[in-house]
């Protein structure tokens, strides 16, 4: 086990890294009104695939939480909940946004190039 | 083909609180027509009950889809559960290790208890009751830890505490002066106590009560002083040198191991030799002589057991700690410390 990668470790850590940043990602997304099934694709085009037993509980806590605002509204002769950000969500937005810069930079600071640059 | 979807949606329901039925399902039906609207337009025709099923499948169980709209919930937290579980391991060790102990004592040695029952009866009526005991305290424990867990915020438990009472730094190999002085003062008064009665093998004389003894009294009489003195003398070591040696501890285990064995022997060897009291008729005072030199008799397999535990808990992991180059030989043992 000198090099041995415990996948089970790994992929909890993937999830908790991935957590913070949905959270991000999901709020940025909702700057324009979009409702889960579109934000999901929308998400997943952007390479942050997430399922609906996931994205759906976090809207409802976002919105909990007064980040979010919701309605249904009928599109296409159906009723679809459409999100969007509440004034506090954008507002919260922009100092996670801020946040999450800082961290990026330091975190740059400490691993320099060991950043595995994207191809 | 809406019915596998509409009898996964029921389920889901079922699982949701009441308020938020309509609005979850409703939603997440959305979703699911979407997705299969999607593949239809891919395929060019409807999805068939596998693909409807596929689709479900991957959503996930009813349960679980459901699990995750509702707050995290549990009995007890993360917090408080490593205080639960040391509870539950201190009650479990002060309470079910004693059961097992006599248990197995008493199968082994006690020819009158193992009589009459099988093992299997025995295991049976002692497990039973044991377990009973073991299940209602394991409810109590884990009924106020999960009341505890609701009342935190109240009564601030986590966060109102103070530093300066955390207990001092644990020295396995510190002798506390205040024990050895509390050594010294026990093993004095019983020194005094037999001192004064290992000439006469009369050991009480009162109000027309008189009891005597054997004289396999005065041998054990000696041995219990030469113990007393040596166990003083000891102490007194420990008080003027606070810490653990390997020779002082290997002092401890042979002094205990001794006097556990005389007391042992003590019990076996019918040392009441006669009892008298006012109204006693002496084949009464035979009779009772007799019960109570056969009733210390009985229990020597027992205490010979517990002795043996007894000793072989307080004295041999000291002297393990010390063999296995745990000790400085002869200067306090200085664990891990932030000096400043």
């Amino acid at each position: 086990m000198a090099h041995g990668f415990n996948l089970e470790v790994f992929e909890n850590l993937r999830l908790e890294l991935r957590r913070g940043c949905l959270i991000l990602a999901v709020l940025g997304t909702l700057r324009s009104e979009q409702y889960g099934y579109t934000m999901r694709k929308s998400l997943a085009e952007h390479g942050l695939a997430v399922d609906e037993g996931t994205l759906y509980p976090l809207l409802r806590r976002l919105e909990t939480q007064g980040l979010l605002v919701s309605q249904w509204r009928e599109e296409d002769k159906r009723n679809k909940r459409f999100y969007r950000l509440s004034p506090d969500g954008e507002v919260i937005l922009e100092r996670l946004l801020a946040e999450w810069q800082g961290i990026n930079g330091s975190l740059q600071g400490i691993l320099g190039n060991k950043i595995p640059v994207e191809a | 083909m809406e019915s596998l979807v509409d009898r996964y949606l029921q389920a889901v329901r079922f699982w949701l609180p009441k308020g938020q039925q309509d609005d979850i399902s409703a939603e997440l039906a959305e979703d699911l027509r979407s997705k299969m609207e999607e593949q239809q337009e891919g395929l060019g025709r409807e999805l068939n009950d596998e693909e409807i099923a596929t689709v479900l499948k991957q959503t996930g169980r009813p349960f679980l889809v459901a699990g995750r709209y509702l707050p995290q919930q549990s009995l007890i937290g993360p917090v408080l559960f490593p205080v639960y579980v040391f509870v539950l391991k201190v009650v479990a060790l002060c309470y079910l290790l004693p059961w097992v102990v006599v248990f197995v004592g008493m199968l082994i040695f006690n020819a009158s208890y193992r009589q009459g029952h099988s093992i299997m009866g025995h295991l049976a009526d002692v497990w039973g009751t044991l377990w009973l005991t073991a299940l209602t305290g394991f409810a109590a424990i884990t009924i106020v830890f999960a009341i505890i867990e609701r009342s935190q915020k109240q009564v601030k438990l986590l966060e109102d505490w103070d530093p300066r009472k955390l207990p001092a730094i644990r020295n396995t190999n510190q002798i506390k002066r205040s024990s050895s002085i509390a050594e010294i003062i026990a093993n004095a008064v019983l020194a005094l106590w037999w001192a004064n009665g290992w000439a006469s093998l009369v050991i009480f004389t009162a109000a027309g009560v008189r009891i005597v003894v054997t004289p396999v009294w005065s041998y054990l009489v000696w041995t219990l002083l030469a113990i007393c003195v040596a166990n003083i003398a000891l102490a007194v070591a420990n008080i003027v040198r606070p810490w653990w040696t390997q020779t002082r501890a290997w002092l401890r285990l042979a002094l205990d191991a001794v006097g556990a064995g005389v007391f042992c022997v003590f019990l076996r060897s019918e040392v009441l030799a006669a009892l008298a009291a006012p109204g006693l008729s002496s084949s009464q005072a035979a009779t009772a002589v007799h019960a109570i030199n056969m009733a210390m008799h009985s229990v020597f397999p027992l205490c010979v057991l517990l002795c043996v535990l007894i000793v072989a808990a307080a004295d041999v992991p000291r002297l393990f700690r010390l063999l296995h180059g745990r000790s400085s030989g002869g200067s306090p043992v200085v664990g891990t410390t932030f000096a400043r």
